[in-house]
């Protein structure tokens, strides 16, 4: 699995690398098991892929359609929140989260089960495997469902991925001290998804803190201001490294407090695509160059990149 | 320096398959289009594929279109390229292009606007980093360039030739993205020019790539025939733009972008249609072909081989199904080749108006 290399060096110019280029995606039909309710205009579809949840990891991302039909035409990219596992722990179907939008979470949340959809993956680098003390996690609204697997996969109860790769060696190394912190912030409360499937962490292991917008829940105010407290704590406290996903301008403000407090950052680009594995040039962002940026494939870069790695658009 | 290489050499192996290659052969991906789902029972699988553009020789008529299939790198998971006529890479130019702002692609009834942009790293990069790559594959590389002016085409040309194992060079004269670009493909002088000057500048087969953004695109067709094309390909992308109403504005970063998918396969169709009729010129069809139907419909129109673009997008396994269910078709029916239904319409029926 290429997770080793998305870690901090930034990317240069010469060697491109494309740690989220896979040569194992595949193009699979699946039935959709379920769907469930998370929050307002927000659902969950499990579906039926066994391969590609057995070869998914956090912070990957996969495409899918419908099985017929040709509008909406395009895949549509969504990260991995779940691998549902059978008695002897292998995973056998997947489940991701969406917020409706538009043409096709619309679509997608009038599928019901037994239906057949077209998914391809497992696409993209995904988070690293954290190794520090204690990682901190902020998700803006639907981007907060990466960090279930993060979390699980941290804090060693869960494995992803092919099981001979190093998230096995590393799990048996796990630090018993880790910690992971999720800031998770909305916009309110009735798009506060349903964190039950969080509940069962060990709780001085891991927290959830929530901000709304509106003060309808939690911190009343910006999922940021969640961070700043965060990272002006003392001691094991204090978050030696940052996840992040969600609207890139939460992404930019979370990026400038991380740098102030010079403490690494990595963000899950959302940028919309049009095939996932790196072949029609659409998922490009700024990426830092040795002589200032150039356009790169999200979807085969990252879209999980060190944050100084990254030129933010003014906007 | 140029040398007449033997064209026929992409109806054999060109090398063992690789490690990669076999492990490929295992590919699991799943056949998925509804409307492809003929018997797939083995069958005596007998019709001969192989297609003959002028000096160019393709196993079979299966070809994936520049700019929708990366540098085949990308599909390497998806796709067991010995399945394949032949890979037409994204476009080179002589110098790197950064490509248009984002957002450049976005989705429209049944198809999709991109304005890329060419964005690549120029003709150096593609030669050393691409090209090794490219020509280990077991398919034809047919390269595809662009550039400014004829000179620079003849250059990219002359370029290629110092490097073996190249089918083809396909002249993308039709972007409608970047300027300059698409002035080529709007002129029947100009185009018969350009042509002219990269069948000197080279030994391969030429194929000019048109665009059917142009009032007749047969006038064409015919000024890169004049020119010694050994093909055309037809068609690039129909210029278009997308509006986000509520913020007054294009969607696209470069306002206009060029249409491309299911949504234009009748205007494709059409294109292939009126240059099979009146131009003598092998054509490649190209325009929202997904299924083996879309496959035989631009043969019958009169393509002697086609190129699949956006499908490899939402359907990355597409391209290397689409030569068995050809093969299975063809049986099915009878036809004991490709050659015998290519322009099959043009026996059959007469014009109307
Ligand atoms: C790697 C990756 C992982 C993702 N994971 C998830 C996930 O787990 N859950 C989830 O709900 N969403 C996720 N997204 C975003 C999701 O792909 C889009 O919401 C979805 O494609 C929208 O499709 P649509 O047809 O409903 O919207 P469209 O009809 O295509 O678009 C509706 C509106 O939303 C805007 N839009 C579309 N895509 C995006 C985007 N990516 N970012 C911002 N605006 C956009 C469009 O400009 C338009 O205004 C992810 C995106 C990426 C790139
Ligand atoms: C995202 C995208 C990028 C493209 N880039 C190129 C290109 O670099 N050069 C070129 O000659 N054609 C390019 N094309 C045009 C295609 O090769 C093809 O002619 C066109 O998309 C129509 O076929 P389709 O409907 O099957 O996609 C591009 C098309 C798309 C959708
Ligand atoms: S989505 Fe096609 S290249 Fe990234």
């Amino acid at each position: 699995m290429n997770r080793d290399n998305s870690n901090v060096e930034p990317h240069s110019c010469e060697e491109i690398s494309l740690p989220g280029q896979i040569e194992f995606a595949r193009q699979h039909t699946g039935k959709i098991l379920s769907q469930r309710v998370l929050a307002d205009k927000t659902f969950a579809i499990r579906i039926d892929a066994r391969e590609l949840a057995e070869a998914i990891t956090p912070g990957q991302f996969f495409m899918i359609r419908p099985e017929r039909g040709t509008d909406p035409l395009l895949g549509r990219p969504f990260a991995l929140y779940d691998t549902i596992v059978d008695d002897q722990g292998m995973p056998v179907a997947l489940e991701f989260a969406y917020h409706v939008v538009g043409k096709m979470t619309n679509l997608m949340s009038e599928w019901e089960s037994g239906e057949n959809v077209v998914v391809w993956g497992p696409l993209g680098n995904g988070f690293p495997f954290y190794e520090g003390n204690h990682l901190l996690c902020v998700g803006g609204g639907i981007g907060y469902t990466p960090f279930l697997g993060v979390s699980r996969e941290t804090l060693g109860t869960r494995l992803y991925g092919d099981s001979s790769k190093s998230s096995r060696a590393t799990r048996e190394s796990a630090n018993p001290e880790r910690r992971v912190t999720l800031c998770y912030g909305a916009q309110s409360q009735r798009y506060l998804a349903d964190l039950s499937d969080f509940d069962d962490f060990d709780s001085s292991r891991f927290r959830i803190q929530i901000s709304t917008d509106d003060g309808s829940a939690g911190h009343h105010g910006f999922v940021t201001d969640l961070v700043a407290q965060n990272l002006s704590a003392q001691g094991n406290d204090r978050p030696d490294g940052v996840y992040c996903c969600g609207p890139e301008r939460m992404m930019a403000a979370v990026a400038s407090i991380c740098q102030a407090e010079n403490v690494p950052c990595w963000l899950s680009l959302e940028t919309p695509m049009a095939c996932g594995f790196g072949a029609c040039f659409s998922c490009v962002t700024k990426v830092v160059t040795d002589d200032g940026w150039d356009y790169r494939r999200t979807c085969i870069e990252g879209p999980v990149f060190p944050a100084e790695s990254l030129a933010f658009q003014e906007n | 320096m140029i040398t007449r290489n033997d064209h026929s050499v992409w109806l054999r192996n060109r090398r063992k398959p690789s490690e990669s290659d076999s492990y490929r052969k295992s590919s699991r991906n799943d056949r998925i289009d509804e409307q492809n789902d003929i018997a797939t029972e083995d069958q005596s699988l007998m019709a001969d594929l192989q297609v003959t553009l002028n000096r160019l020789k393709l196993r079979n008529p299966i070809l994936v279109a520049s700019g929708t299939f990366g540098y085949a790198r990308e599909m390497a998971a998806f796709v067991n390229f010995s399945d394949l006529g032949g890979i037409v890479p994204k476009t080179v130019t002589g110098e790197s292009r950064i490509g248009n702002p984002p957002p450049r692609t976005v989705e429209t009834s049944s198809g999709m606007l991109n304005s890329i942009g060419l964005d690549n790293d120029g003709i150096d990069v593609f030669i050393n980093k691409h090209v090794p790559y490219l020509t280990g594959l077991d398919t034809a590389l047919i390269a595809n360039v662009a550039g400014r002016t004829v000179d620079d085409f003849a250059m990219l040309a002359e370029r290629l030739s110092g490097v073996s194992g190249i089918a083809a060079v396909e002249l993308n004269i039709s972007c409608p993205n970047v300027s300059g670009g698409v002035d080529f493909g709007t002129n029947p002088d100009s185009a018969k020019e350009v042509v002219a000057a990269v069948r000197n500048a080279c030994p391969f087969p030429v194929i000019a790539k048109l665009t059917p953004n142009v009032t007749d695109i047969t006038a064409i067709a015919a000024g890169a025939a004049e020119g010694g094309a050994d093909a055309v390909s037809c068609v690039n992308t129909f210029q278009g733009m997308a509006i986000d109403w509520r913020r007054r504005k294009a969607v696209l970063g470069n306002v206009l972008g060029g249409l491309s998918g299911p949504a234009i396969k009748p205007l494709a169709l059409r294109c292939v249609y009126q240059i099979a009729k009146s131009v003598d010129i092998p054509i490649i069809g190209i325009g929202g072909i997904s299924t083996i139907d879309d496959v035989l419909e631009f043969l019958v129109a009169g393509a002697t081989a086609v190129q699949i673009g956006t499908a490899n997008f939402y359907n990355p396994a597409v391209s290397g199904s689409m030569a068995t269910l050809l093969n299975q078709q063809l049986d099915a029916d009878g036809i004991r080749s490709v050659a015998e239904i290519v322009g099959s319409i043009h026996q059959t029926t007469q014009q109307s108006c």
